[in-house]
């Protein structure tokens, strides 16, 4: 792959180019943390941030979206909403792009689904390379997604003065050249590259204890385990753990009639496995009436099913859901204890 | 709510005829719904009012849908609630008060003399009052619109789901779902407390958006976990008596019924 090199003082003209002709999603100060949002002016954009509150996944699948009108008149017509528009997600890290990923193959698979589908087709991705850990949960080393080299339009490498950029794609490179003078890399940027990609080796630290391909064959031997009663002492149920997470897709369905009740919308919103009406049926029965039930199937879904279903682990090693627990369920050291106590048989 | 579709007796003009009553409270939940009439002006093309003291001068019996704010203070309030519950096809519980007994209920936490006196001073014999409680103490009630006070867009969302004759789609998830789809900066997080993840979401967490701890007036979700709910407060740094202010500021009803009054 050919290096390009960008020198920093482009970017804000060509977030500005770019936001004459896209939608620009980037990540945002937002208090003392960080969102990813809409920019409506390049000097808003952080790259320096650590890590979003919520995934950019929200550029691709909104919390709340109408996805077909009703109308009764003369007879009864239902039309698709399809709301996408041309966009560019700018910083996106790498442990979100590993993330977007599986969530293309999730919307793709059995019904492939034209309202995120749409959108991602219109959606250009510039990721960035992150050059240390987030903070002490992120344990991306350990799920191999702390650098990716495929899944971004364009990536970039802070070098310090300029970023390398790295084309991934034939609109990448469309969008490189339209909207920015990029240069072609010199030996001495392919050395500086080589020197801040080795001193970021050392900084990320592996945080499972054992190899995360073994995830769904441990996870096979713990299902009954004591572990799962435990987490469900803890967990509030409030579903923080799954809206802020970068794999999590599950939706609900509301239908909306207006005040005439001639015509009504269809929305989806995301809903959560972990909330307590979540697996509750049509015939009244709810199959995961309990907390502990309701965080295993979640863990589960990390460490298991989605590898079964998609071929990539559900759990990309952000440590949000870590972050955004009140009472501190820590899916590291869950897998980690489910492991320790499966060696000590 | 009754699986029998409201609209079955309709007025001539062919819609549901509404009633609106309350007893001890601020009338902020009606005042609201007011509002609601001025941002969506179809209410009145799909509703028609026959009673309402606070807003109109209509005092009609003949209505199909009751919305009553307000707790019960009085034993004589329980048989005015009860000709407005024999009347009415649809009970629906407008705003704390009605729903949860909201602050009303703080009283039942103290000795009853005590408070009399304090409200009625030496005339404190000339008024009889009880333990405040919600309108499901003492009739079915068939809905609720939570709060204090209520959201506009709730409230006009329960009149369509009238209207079709469905449950009203009240959450039974807690506010932090609606705050985290917000993208809001978790209060915990910035040395703030927050009820938000025991607390009945559907006020598209308000408070904590713009920056307050959510403080539970909407009551509680129907299967909270309170212990690890107290353990997030006390580390937090609350005492065990402030944690207790902040479980019962809006839910005492909750926490301890009638309390010191029977």
């Amino acid at each position: 792959m050919r290096l390009r090199i960008l020198p920093k003082e482009q970017v804000p003209g060509m977030v500005r180019a770019l936001m004459a002709d896209y939608r620009v999603w980037g990540p945002k100060a937002k208090g003392p943390q960080f969102a990813f949002e809409p920019l409506y002016d390049p000097a808003e954009m952080r790259l320096d941030y650590n890590i979003s509150i919520l995934s950019p996944k929200v550029a691709l699948q909104p919390p709340q979206e109408r996805i077909a009108v009703f109308r009764l008149g003369d007879g009864f017509t239902v039309e698709p909403v399809i709301e996408a528009e041309p966009t560019v997600i700018f910083g996106m890290h790498t442990c979100d792009l590993h993330a977007l990923a599986l969530l293309d193959k999730a919307f793709s698979a059995d019904f492939p689904d034209a309202h995120y589908l749409e959108r991602r087709q219109k959606t250009l991705i510039v990721s960035i390379e992150c050059l240390q850990p987030c903070d002490e949960h992120s344990f991306c080393k350990s799920m191999g997604t702390w650098t990716a080299d495929s899944g971004y339009d364009l990536h970039l490498i802070d070098l310090g003065e300029t970023y390398g950029v790295y084309v991934g794609t034939g609109a990448g490179e469309a969008l490189l050249t339209k909207y920015a003078q990029a240069r072609p890399a010199t030996d001495a940027d392919v050395r500086r590259l080589n020197e801040v990609l080795s001193a970021k080796w050392p900084r990320f630290q592996h945080r499972l204890n054992f190899d995360a391909a073994e995830l769904p064959s441990l996870l096979a031997t713990a299902y009954d385990h004591p572990i799962w009663a435990e987490l469900g002492e803890r967990c509030l149920s409030c579903g923080s753990c799954t809206n802020v997470c970068p794999t999590c897709y599950c939706f609900n369905v509301i239908d909306s009639p207006d005040l005439s009740l001639k015509e009504a919308v269809r929305l989806r919103r995301w809903d959560s496995c972990q909330l307590d009406e979540f697996a509750r049926v049509a015939s009244g029965e709810n199959f995961r009436e309990a907390r502990a039930a309701r965080q295993r199937h979640r863990m589960f879904r990390k460490g298991k099913w989605l590898y079964e279903r998609f071929g990539e682990l559900g759990c990309v090693g952000c440590g949000r859901c870590i972050r955004a627990c009140l009472t501190h369920i820590n899916i590291v050291d869950t897998f980690n204890a489910i492991h320790a106590s499966q060696h000590r048989r | 709510m009754s699986q029998e579709h409201v609209t079955g007796r309709k007025s001539q003009n062919g819609k549901p005829k509404v009633a609106f009553f309350d007893f001890a409270s601020c009338e902020g939940c009606q005042l609201t719904v007011v509002d609601a009439l001025q941002t969506h002006l179809d209410l009145l093309d799909a509703i028609e009012v026959v009673n309402w003291r606070e807003a109109a001068t209509l005092d009609g019996w003949d209505f199909d849908i009751a919305f009553v704010e307000g707790s019960i203070t009085r034993p004589h309030d329980e048989e005015r609630l009860r000709r407005i519950r024999e009347q009415a096809k649809v009970l629906v519980a407008l705003g704390a008060c009605a729903d949860t007994g909201c602050v009303n209920t703080l009283k039942n936490l103290l000795p009853p003399e005590e408070v009399r006196r304090y409200v009625y001073g030496d005339r404190a014999e000339w008024y009889e009052t009880y333990a405040a409680r919600p309108l499901s103490a003492v009739v079915k009630v068939d809905a609720v619109v939570p709060g204090c006070p209520i959201d506009i867009e709730e409230f006009v969302e329960v009149v369509k789901a009238l209207l079709v004759g469905k449950r009203p789609p009240i959450p039974d998830y807690p506010v932090c779902v609606e705050c985290k789809m917000k993208g809001n900066v978790c209060i915990f997080h910035v040395g703030g407390i927050c009820m938000g993840p025991v607390t009945r979401a559907g006020c598209g967490a308000i408070c904590p958006t713009y920056g307050d701890g959510c403080e539970g007036c909407r009551g509680l979700i129907p299967h909270p976990n309170e212990n690890a709910m107290k353990d997030v407060l006390d580390e937090a740094g609350l005492s065990v008596d402030d944690i207790m202010h902040y479980f019962t500021m809006f839910n005492a009803y909750r926490e301890v019924g009638t309390g010191k009054w029977e």
